[in-house]
C-alpha cells in the first residue's frame, strides 16, 4: 500500500525534476554555442566551452587528484577538529551555564571575522611546527578550518543540549537522575539535530576556508590554490576544471552530509 | 459600500416582536474530499439541510471529524461544495466572501505580529479601501466594544491569549458584516477566560444583532450561548439533530447551574450517533 | 557589596571577562613568541605594539601613515562590498518573490539556488576577476553573488513560512494577489530577510577584502597582501586583521539594528 504513493508518477514531481533539468541543459547548450559569452560578452579564453574543461580534466586526472585529496584532507579535518571542539565548548557551556552562554556570544561574533584576517596569521604562527614546508602548510589552513567550525558547531550544540522539550527535565528529575544520566539520555540524543544544522553551514564553509587559506599558504597545493596560480598564467581553461572540481567537492560533501542526515535522523520530527 | 462609522444605525437594539427574515439556506449539502492515495473519496458531509434566520446565534457542535468545521470553511468559500447549494441572502458563498459580507474567526488568533492592535483591527478596513478617517474612528469604536480600548498600541506578543482572541474579533467585526463565522475560537483559552469571552461574546452579540456561526465541541458552550445547536455526527458527517436552546436572554454564568440548563446539556449529549 | 555583586554577575560582565581572558591569552602568546623568535612581530606582536602604530605620526609611504593607509583603502574596499551587497540583496529578495509568484520559476530554480550554497563562491573569485577584467567590477559581482543567495533562500523560506490561516484570512476578505503581499507575505517575510542578510553582510565584507588581494590597485587586500611581503610595515597587516574583524562583526550588528528600527514590535520583543 505504502509504495505505490512513492510510485505514483503525477505530473506535479515529472515537472519538479523536468524543469530544472532542462534549464541546466538548455544553459550548457548555450555555453557549448557561445551565446553565453555573447550575453556575458566573455570571451571563450576567460570562459573555456564545457567540452575543453571536461577534457582538461581527464588529461590531467593525477594531477587534479592530488589536489583535491589536499583539499579534502584540510576541509574534512578541520571539519572534524573544529565539530567536535565546537560540541565540547558547547557541553562546557552547558555544564557553566552563565560564564560558558557569554563565551559562545563571542564564539558567534568571531565568526563574523572574515577568513582572509585569520589564514595568514596562522600561517606565520606555524612556521617552527615542521621543517617539510607541506606539513606545516597543512597544519596551519587545517586549524583556519577548524576554527571556521568551531563556532557554528558550539552556538548550535549549546542549543541543542538546552532546548529541550518541555518537561523532560522535569520527568528526569522525578526519577532523580544525576547529572551526567541527564546528559547521556536526554541532551545529548536531544542535540543530533543540532548538530545536523551545524554541518550544514559547516559543510560548505570548510570548503571555502580550505580554498581560501590555501591562498596564503605557503605551500602550493590544493584546488583553491591552483584556481589562483593558473589564473596567475592565464591557463583559464586549466583554472576552470579546477572551479568544476571545487564545486564538486561542495556537491558531493553537502550530498554525503544529507544521506547521512536522513539516514540517522530517521523517524524523528 | 457599508457605511461603517454609522454606528447608531448598527447598534441599534432589535425590536423582538417583529420576525426575523431567513438568512442562510443550506439544501442537500455534500462535501467530499479526494482521497490521497486515489481511493474512493472522504465524506466530510452527507445531505445537510439547514436554515438560519438573521440575528440568530448557531452553534455547530460535534467530535472531531463530523464536519462541523467544513461546514463553516463551506459557508466562507474556503471549501468547495461537491452538491447541494447554500445560499446567502440569496448569494452564493462566493457572492459573500467577495463582497465581504461575513467576518471570520479562526481557533488561533493569526494576529499580524508586526502591526500594532490598533493596525491588526484596521487591517480588513485597508483592504476595503475605507478612508482613513473612518478606519480610525471605527478602530476606536471596536476596541471599546472588545473592552481593549488601552491596549491598542501594543503588539500581539504582549497580549494574553484571550485578549488576542478579542482582538480577533474585533478585527473580524471590523468591516461590518452580516455574519460572523467562528471556528472554535475559544478552544485553546482557560476555562476562566474562556467564560469571560462567553459573557462578552453575548453582549457583542447582542448590541450588534449578528448572525453568529459558532463551531465548537464543548456541549456547556453550545448550550449556554446558542438560540439553536446543530449536533453533527461523523462517519460520515452529517447533521443528527437540532437543539432548540429556549433559555432566557440575557444569560448569566449562574444559569450553567439551573435544572434547565443540565437538562438542555443532556438533551444535547444523548442527540448525538454512532460516537 | 549587592551592587557590586550585581555588576559583576551582569550579562556584560561575562562578555567583558572573556573579553580580557582572550586579551590575556593573546598577550602571553606575544611574550613567549618575543622571547624564541627574531621578528615577532610577523608572528604575533603585543597588543599594545598594534595600537601603538595605529597612533603613531610617522610615515610608512612618504604621505600617509600606517592608519591612514589601512583607512582610505578600506574606505575602497567597504563602498564596493556595500555597493555588491545592496545589489545582491535587492536581487536576492526580487529573486525570492518571482520564484513565489510563479511556481514553474520556483521549480527551475529552487534546486539551483540550493547548489549555490554547496559551492565554494570565493573560489571563484579569481575567475570573476578574469572574465570582468576589473577588479572593481568584480568586487561588486562577487560581494552580490554571496549576498544574493542566502537572503533569495532566506526570503523564500519566509514566504512559505506564513500560517494557512493567515492566507485564508486574507482570502475570505477577498484580498488581491498585490494586497495580499503587499499586507501579509511581505511583511511576515522580513524578519527572514534580516536572516539572509545578517548571514551574508559579513560575507561580502570577507569576499571584497580577498578580491583585493588578487590584483594589485587598492583595497583592504592589496595593502595586506604587500605587508605580508614586507613590502611595507607588518603592522599594517596587523591593524587590518583588526580592522576586518571589527568591520565583519559591526556589519553584522548592523544588520540587527536595521531591522529593530524597521520592525518596531521586534524591539520589543527582546526585553
Amino acid at each position: 500500500m505504502k509504495k505505490k504513493r512513492y510510485l505514483r508518477w503525477d505530473k506535479q514531481s515529472a515537472t519538479t525534476v523536468l524543469y530544472p533539468v532542462i534549464f541546466g541543459i538548455l544553459l550548457l547548450i548555450l555555453w557549448q554555442t557561445q551565446l553565453l559569452h555573447k550575453l556575458l560578452g566573455a570571451d571563450t579564453f576567460a570562459l573555456p566551452l564545457p567540452g575543453r574543461i571536461l577534457r582538461i580534466i581527464f588529461d590531467n586526472g593525477p594531477t587534479i587528484i592530488e589536489n583535491i585529496k589536499a583539499t579534502v584532507m584540510v576541509a574534512v579535518g578541520g571539519l572534524f577538529f573544529g565539530s567536535i571542539l565546537g560540541y565540547l565548548l558547547g557541553i562546557i557551556a552547558t555544564v557553566f551555564p552563565k560564564w560558558g552562554a557569554g563565551g559562545l556570544s563571542i564564539a558567534s561574533a568571531i565568526s563574523a571575522v572574515p577568513i582572509i584576517a585569520i589564514a595568514p596569521i596562522l600561517n606565520n604562527l606555524t612556521k617552527d611546527f615542521s621543517d617539510v614546508a607541506n606539513v606545516r602548510s597543512m597544519f596551519a589552513k587545517t586549524i583556519v578550518v577548524t576554527i571556521t567550525c568551531t563556532a557554528a558547531m558550539s552556538i548550535n550544540a549549546y542549543r541543542g543540549l538546552n532546548e529541550l522539550k518541555p518537561y523532560s527535565l522535569d520527568l528526569m528529575k522525578s526519577y532523580a537522575a544525576s547529572k551526567l544520566t541527564v546528559f547521556l539520555k536526554l541532551r545529548i540524543p536531544n542535540s543530533v539535530p543540532y548538530i545536523f544544522v551545524a554541518l550544514r553551514v559547516s559543510v560548505p564553509a570548510s570548503i571555502i576556508s580550505a580554498l581560501v587559506s590555501e591562498y596564503f599558504a605557503e605551500f602550493i597545493i590544493g584546488v583553491g590554490r591552483q584556481i589562483r596560480e593558473n589564473i596567475v598564467l592565464a591557463q583559464y581553461a586549466t583554472a576552470w576544471a579546477y572551479i568544476v572540481v571545487a564545486c564538486a567537492i561542495g556537491i558531493i560533501m553537502y550530498g554525503i552530509l544529507l544521506a547521512a542526515e536522513g539516514a540517522l535522523l530517521k523517524g524523528r520530527k | 459600500m457599508v457605511n461603517v462609522v454609522n454606528f447608531e444605525e448598527e447598534f441599534k437594539e432589535r425590536d423582538a416582536s417583529l420576525p426575523r427574515e431567513t438568512e442562510i439556506i443550506i439544501e442537500n449539502l455534500s462535501v467530499n474530499f479526494p482521497d490521497k492515495d486515489g481511493g474512493e473519496p472522504i465524506v466530510a458531509l452527507s445531505n445537510v439541510n439547514l436554515e438560519i434566520k438573521q440575528g440568530e446565534f448557531i452553534s455547530l457542535l460535534g467530535p472531531s471529524g463530523c464536519g462541523k468545521t467544513t461546514l463553516l470553511r463551506t459557508i466562507a468559500d474556503l471549501q468547495e461544495k461537491s452538491s447541494g447549494t447554500i445560499s446567502v441572502r440569496g448569494l452564493s458563498p462566493r457572492e459573500i466572501r467577495l463582497q465581504k459580507k461575513y467576518g471570520i474567526v479562526f481557533q488561533s488568533p493569526v494576529l499580524y505580529e508586526w502591526r500594532s492592535v490598533r493596525r491588526n483591527v484596521c487591517m480588513p478596513m485597508e483592504l476595503l479601501g475605507m478612508p482613513k478617517k473612518d478606519r480610525t474612528k471605527r478602530v476606536t469604536k471596536m476596541l471599546e466594544l472588545v473592552g481593549l480600548m488601552e491596549f491598542g498600541e501594543k503588539y500581539p506578543h504582549e497580549l494574553s491569549g484571550g485578549m488576542q482572541q478579542r482582538v480577533n474579533i474585533a478585527r473580524a467585526l471590523a468591516i461590518r458584516p452580516e455574519i460572523l463565522l467562528m471556528d472554535e475560537p475559544f478552544s485553546a483559552l482557560d476555562e476562566f477566560t474562556k467564560e469571560k469571552l462567553h459573557e462578552d461574546l453575548l453582549r457583542i452579540w447582542q448590541r450588534t444583532n449578528k448572525t453568529i456561526l459558532f463551531v465548537t465541541h464543548n456541549i456547556q458552550e453550545a448550550v449556554f450561548l446558542s438560540d439553536r445547536v446543530v449536533v453533527l455526527s461523523p462517519h460520515p458527517g452529517r447533521v443528527s439533530a437540532i437543539v432548540d436552546i429556549d433559555l432566557p436572554r440575557p444569560r448569566p454564568i449562574q444559569m450553567k447551574e439551573t435544572q434547565e440548563f443540565n437538562a438542555l446539556v443532556s438533551k444535547v449529549r444523548n442527540s448525538f450517533e454512532g460516537v | 557589596m549587592i551592587q557590586i555583586k550585581k555588576i559583576l554577575s551582569s550579562k556584560y560582565m561575562v562578555t567583558l571577562v572573556w573579553v580580557l581572558g582572550l586579551i590575556l591569552i593573546w598577550e602571553l602568546g606575544a611574550t613567549v613568541i618575543e622571547g624564541t623568535k627574531r621578528s615577532p612581530e610577523n608572528v604575533l606582536p603585543h597588543l599594545h605594539q598594534i595600537l601603538a602604530s595605529v597612533f603613531t605620526t610617522n610615515k610608512v609611504n612618504g604621505t600617509q601613515t600606517a592608519f591612514q593607509i589601512v583607512l582610505s583603502n578600506g574606505g575602497i574596499t567597504l563602498l564596493r562590498a556595500g555597493i555588491g551587497f545592496v545589489i545582491g540583496a535587492g536581487l536576492g529578495f526580487l529573486l525570492a518573490l518571482i520564484m513565489n509568484l510563479f511556481l514553474p520559476i520556483e521549480k527551475i530554480l529552487f534546486p539551483y539556488l540550493m547548489m549555490i550554497q554547496m559551492i565554494p563562491i570565493l573560489g571563484m573569485a579569481p575567475i570573476v576577476l578574469a572574465i570582468t577584467k576589473d577588479i572593481n567590477k568584480s568586487r561588486i559581482i562577487i560581494a552580490a553573488i554571496l549576498t544574493f543567495y542566502p537572503v533569495a533562500t532566506n526570503t523564500l523560506a519566509g514566504f512559505k513560512s506564513v500560517e494557512k490561516e493567515k492566507h485564508e484570512l486574507m482570502y475570505s476578505l477577498a484580498a488581491s494577489k498585490f494586497e495580499i503581499y503587499r499586507k501579509l507575505l511581505i511583511p511576515s517575510s522580513l524578519p527572514y530577510f534580516f536572516t539572509g542578510l545578517k548571514i551574508s553582510a559579513p560575507m561580502a565584507i570577507t569576499a571584497a577584502i580577498l578580491v583585493d588581494t588578487l590584483q594589485g590597485g587598492a583595497g583592504l587586500g592589496t595593502v595586506l597582501s604587500q605587508s605580508l611581503k614586507h613590502a611595507t610595515t607588518i603592522y599594517i597587516f596587523w591593524q587590518i586583521v583588526f580592522l576586518s574583524a571589527i568591520i565583519g562583526i559591526l556589519s553584522f550588528y548592523l544588520m540587527v539594528l536595521l531591522e529593530q528600527a524597521i520592525s518596531p514590535y521586534k524591539r520589543k520583543k527582546k526585553k
